[in-house]
Order: C-alpha cells, then structure tokens, then sequence
C-alpha cells in the first residue's frame, strides 16, 4: 500500500497529491469538487524532523501548529494549536475519533448517540454527551456553546461549518463515502488532531486485511450475493456503491452489478428471481430479519434461499456496511459466510477481536455475545 | 343524439381493445425472462412468477387505473369543478401519512399498505365531518373542509419525515410518495383488488345519481334525491376505491384528474359511457406508465414520472384539438 511507508508530513503531502491525480472521486455534493487532504505544516523551520523523511522511526510524525489543511470540501483551514476540545457531528467521524483515542477531547456529539452500539461499547461517557443535532437539524448555537477548539462534520452541513468559521471556530468537512474518501477523512483528520501515527495504523490495517483477503481468495470460486438494503428487501446496491466493493473484497460478485446507481437503487422481486443469487445479504440496519426473507414466498425457489443462505451483516458494534473505520470487517466476515474453507470463521472473528482491541478497547467476541456470523 | 352515442360506443371499445393490448404487452414484460413455451411445458418458477408477479402487477395496474379514472370522474361530477381529484379531500395525503406511520411503527408490506388505508380513510372520515358542522349545504364546504384536513395530513406527513432515520425510514417514506407497483404481488392484493372492483361496479349502479348530484341542487331535490345522503354515499365509494389503489401502490399523480378529462373532451358529454371511457383511459394511462417504469431502466423507476409524462401531452393535445372544432 503506498500509504504504508508514509513517514512525515512532507511525505504524506507527496503521497496526498499523487493519489489526486490517480483518484478522484465524484463529489456528491456537487458543490465543490472534493479535494485530497494535505496537510501543511507553517513554519516549516520549527520542524527540521519533518524536513528529512528517514530521520524519525514509523509513526513518529508529528504535526506542528499552526497547521493548514485542506478538507474534504476543499476549503482551507488553519488550526492555530493542538485542539483540546473537540465535536463531532457525524456518527462516522465519532467512531473515527474513538479509534484515533480522542473520545476524551470530545464535549459534543451528533443526535441519536444512544443507537449506535460501539460508542457504548468502547467510550460509554459519550452517551453523556451534548448533542449538536443531526446533518437534517444542526444545533448550530448549541454547538458553538461548546466552544470547541475543532468541530468535525459531514459534508451535507456545508453552511453550519462556514457559520462556525465565521464565529471562529474551525470546522473541518468531511465526506467518507466510500473508502478511498474514508482514508483521506482519517488523513485529514490525523493531520487536524495530531494523532498521524494511529491513523496510519488505522489505515494500514484495513490495507493489510485487503491484501490477506485477495491472497486468500485468488483464484476461489465467486458466488453471487444479493445485497438487500436497509429501507428495504427490494432496496439495493449497484456496483458504483461501498458495499459492492465489500463483495468483492470478501471473494464475491455483486448480483446487482449490472445497476450503475450510486445510490440503493430499487428493483423488482422478478430481477431478484432472474439474478438467482447464490447468497443474500442483508444490511446491518435493516428493520426486516433473515426470518422474513426465508418466509417471502416471493422469494420461494430462489437458490439463495432455497439453500437457507440468507445472513445479515452483524450489527453488534456498527454498520459494516457503511464507510466507519471497521468497515473492512465487513468484507472480512463476509468471507467466511462465502467461503468458510477459505477463510474460517474464527479467523475472521479473531481479526475482528484483534481491531476492536487495539483501536477501541473492548472485546468484541465477548461484547457481541457469540451472535456474530449467524 | 344517436351519432353520439354511436361515438362514444365506439371510443369505449377502442378503449377496451387497447387496454387488453397493453395489459397483454404488461403480462410479457418485466426482468423475469418468462417464455411461453416454458408456462406451457410446465416450468415451475416460470409460472409463480406468471401468477404471483407478473399476473398480479398487471392487474393491479389495470384495474387501479381504471378505479382512479371513474373516482375521478365522480368527484368532478359531484363537485362541478373540473380540478376536483382524491387529493381535493385529502386521501392522498392521509394515506401518505398512514403509510408513514405504518414504516416507522409498524412492519411489513401489509401492515404499511393497512396504516396507509386507515390514513385516508381517517382522511375522508375528517374531512366529511368537518363539512358537516356547516348545514347550508354548500359544495365549497367540503372542498374547504378538505383542503384544512390536507393541510393537516402534510403535516403530519412532516411530522413523521423529521423523525424517521434518513438512511431508511425516510427513504422508504419519499419512495413510496413517489408511487410504484413493485412490490405488488399475488399475497398482497386480493383484499384490496376486491374492494376497489365492488366500489367501482357500485359507483357505475349510482351513476343516474352521480349525475344527478351534478345538477343544481333545487333540481336535484325536486327529482327525489337526498342531497346531502347521496352526496355522502358516492363519496365515500368513490373515496374507498381510490384508498384501495392508493394503499398498493403509493402516490400516483395525474390519472385521476386526466382520465376523465380526457374522456369528457373526447365525448363531450359526461354520462355513463364517458365515465366508462374514463375508467378505461386510466387503465390505459397507468399500464402503460407501468410497463415503461419496469422497463425503461435497469432499476425500478416511479410509476408517477410516467403517467404524467404520458398523460400531460395526451391532455394538451386534447385540448388544443378541441379549441379548432370549436
């Protein structure tokens, strides 16, 4: 992985400009064209360590403030010292800042903080905490109330960040729609928090458990899954989506492939029945259950469900199926489900107990009640 | 008189024929790859998919666009008012509420399909008790009355939009807003289908009075009728084979407000065989609208885009050829 070998900033700035040129994405917004993370440390001279790529040993890269980056809307933001106070207004940035072992500089989250599983799993005093309301309603007072030294939000919240901005409160913007703009978000918000050394252990992981799962599975057959969506059975996602590349990662093809939509896309139960999918999937969140889907008779001489090979992606931490850091543990249990010669089961519970113990303290085996792969 | 008559005979068959076109086209169209050799040699998959899907999707489109076009007639009979549609009273929106409620708290298609029945029937119940607090009679009544209770299902609609999870609720909710017969299948409609095809043979048995409830009410009273009752009665069917529809499908713009305009300026007269030729343009309009929303992309697209898209140039054309006759 080219991030790999990222020693200092300078290097990382090299590496954040190449990967531009390489990989654009499309910015759903459509506001601004989404920018790479860089992160320029000013002055330059107070960091001669930063100058010389192979003078500090892996991780030891620092940032020095004042420090400007660039967010993922592409506007520029200087962060004068090292924030003591921080809020986050997305659930994936909060996750994300637990896993940078930031959950103590938190004073404010986003709404509905009681849904999400890992927050109490691994930093329960942010049940605790002030919300600033959600990407459809921000409490853009109650957020600034806080005075926050850095206030991370989703890219739907464009104006609240140039409110706070002019308020003089730095806000950063995100956008991890799919893990290409997920690594950049952890980048940037490495460079922002300086906490470069666990974002790059963050990055590396999810680099390294892709490597293993392509070696893994080079030349295994491809059964094809049907991702059902979280609003919906009949709800899915085409080959422009996250989860899509989480099929493929774990050794499958996406049934839906065909369907170009960036978005859950419907179709009918007859494309369903005319894909004949090999396994069905369905989404961490969904309200429906696997019950459900057996029971369909819809469904009734489907191979996937005829075969009882119906799961659910489990829920018992966060959505794998979403960009969160852990989103790579999808595919990694999605591997077993697909292939359990391959990829034993309790290999891939042991790397998921191995991620969540090094980036978010807790056990998962023990906390997930052994309801993991269905 | 007689030339008439002989037109409109005419236009109903053509109707008709065209109907049973489109609802053959509408049985051979779909994702499913279904050939005729296979139903007949017995392909078991292949036949489910006939009857449960294919079969009962096409139904729903034919006689739902055929419910929304005689209701629409009656309610611009009843009110004299050629933009009267289900939305003026307020079934729209109540079964858009309902539906809402029924994603958020409850599960399952049929539960959503029954919280959105119950939604615009509390719709209509409103809106006719409201109406009747005012004892003169007056059809603006009712329009008013249905316009406040309109206002008041948005809201709740709203209401219940703010608290439901984007990622799901609110995707669910803003689809089924937008109309489709995904999802439609043989386990789901009977209830539905079977209401909506008595209400719609009633409403042609009442359709002496409907015209009648058109007339000037001294007229109308002079010739035996309780207004205010039978006003009541063809409503309310009218009401019930539209929420039959509606709690299926969803939203579905513009056929109940063209298919009888469109019958009427084709026959321009409004008895018994332009509400017939209403029914069948709107089964027409909503079958067609179907196939294409089925078949135009690789995803399932709402059924509204498409009847509007179908039903507004139709319309116009309608209109304009009409002004040269003139």
């Amino acid at each position: 992985m080219k991030m790999k070998k990222t020693l200092s900033l300078l290097l990382a700035l090299a590496m954040a400009l190449s990967l531009a040129a390489c990989g654009a994405q499309p910015d759903a917004s459509g506001s601004e064209p989404a920018s790479q993370p860089e992160a320029v440390s000013e002055p330059a001279a107070d960091t001669p360590e930063a100058a010389d790529p192979t003078a500090q040993p892996d991780g030891a890269s620092e940032t020095s403030y004042p420090v400007t980056v660039t967010d993922q809307a592409g506007r520029q933001v200087t962060i004068e010292s090292q924030p003591e106070t921080l809020v986050s207004g997305y659930y994936i940035t909060t996750s994300l800042l637990i896993a940078l072992g930031l959950q103590d500089e938190l004073v404010g989250i986003e709404a509905k903080a009681d849904t999400r599983p890992i927050y109490a799993l691994s930093a329960p005093e942010l049940l605790e905490l002030p919300s600033v309301g959600t990407a459809k309603e921000f409490d853009l007072e109650g957020c600034a109330a806080l005075a926050p030294d850095l206030v991370i939000l989703p890219l739907k919240l464009e104006s609240a960040a140039d409110s706070l901005a002019e308020l003089g409160i730095p806000a950063l913007l995100v956008n991890p729609e799919d893990q290409a703009l997920l690594n950049e978000a952890v980048t940037l918000i490495g460079a922002a928090t300086n906490t470069q050394a666990r974002a790059q252990a963050l990055l590396d992981f999810s680099a390294e458990q892709e490597q293993r799962l392509a070696d893994t599975l080079a030349g295994a057959e491809t059964p094809s899954v049907y991702l059902a969506g979280n609003s919906d059975f009949l709800s899915t996602a085409g080959d422009a989506m996250y989860q899509s590349d989480m099929i493929r990662m774990a050794g499958g093809v996406n049934a839906a492939a065909e369907i170009t939509d960036t978005y859950w896309a419907e179709v009918s139960y007859e494309q369903v029945l005319a894909w004949d999918p090999d396994y069905i999937v369905l989404a961490s969140d969904a309200d429906y259950t696997v019950d459900d889907v057996l029971a369909d008779p819809n469904l009734a001489g489907c191979a996937a469900v005829e075969n009882g090979n119906v799961f659910q992606i489990p829920g018992d931490a966060e959505a794998w199926d979403s960009p969160v850091p852990g989103g790579i543990l999808g595919a990694v249990w999605l591997s077993s489900v697909l292939h359990p010669d391959l990829c034993p089961e309790a290999d891939s519970l042991a790397v998921i107990d191995e991620f969540y113990q090094t980036f978010y303290g807790f056990a998962y085996s023990a906390a997930a009640g052994g309801t993991d792969a269905a | 008189m007689q030339p008439d008559r002989t037109k409109i005979k005419l236009f109903c068959a053509a109707g008709a024929a065209l109907l049973a076109v489109l609802a053959v086209a509408g049985l051979f169209t779909g994702k499913y790859p279904l050939t005729l050799e296979g139903m007949l040699a017995g392909d078991e998959m292949q036949l489910r998919v006939f009857w449960t899907l294919r079969a009962s999707r096409t139904a729903v489109g034919v006689l739902g666009g055929f419910a929304l076009g005689v209701a629409g007639f009656v309610y611009q009979t009843v009110f004299r008012n050629p933009l009267a549609s289900p939305d003026v009273i307020g079934v729209s929106s109540g079964a858009s509420a309902g539906a809402a409620a029924g994603i958020l708290f409850l599960s399952g298609a049929a539960a959503v399909t029954a919280a959105s029945f119950a939604g615009a029937l509390a719709a209509v119940g409103l809106a006719l008790a409201l109406s009747a607090l005012d004892r003169s009679g007056r059809h603006s009544t009712i329009v008013l009355a249905g316009i406040a209770v309109h206002s008041l299902a948005q809201t709740a609609l709203m209401c219940l939009k703010l608290t439901a999870d984007p990622e799901r609720e609110l995707a669910s909710i803003e689809y089924w807003i937008m109309g489709s017969l995904n999802g439609v299948s043989g386990y789901s409609i009977g209830g539905n289908l079977a209401l909506c095809a008595l209400c719609v043979a009633a409403l042609f048995l009442l359709h002496r009075q409907v015209l009648l409830l058109s007339a000037d009410e001294g007229e109308a009273r002079m010739l035996g009728v309780s207004v205010g009752r039978m006003r009541l009665a063809v409503l309310l069917t009218a009401t019930l084979a539209v929420s039959c529809v509606v709690s299926l499908s969803g939203l579905i713009s513009f056929v109940g407000l063209l298919a009888p305009h469109g019958a009427r300026l084709l026959t321009k007269r409004s008895g018994p065989g332009t509400m017939l030729l209403g029914g069948l343009l709107g089964g027409i309009l909503l079958t067609g609208a179907d196939i294409l929303a089925r078949s135009a992309a690789a995803v399932e697209l709402p059924v509204s885009i498409f009847t509007s898209l179908l039903g507004a140039p139709f319309l116009i054309f309608l209109i304009v050829k009409g002004r040269r006759q003139a």
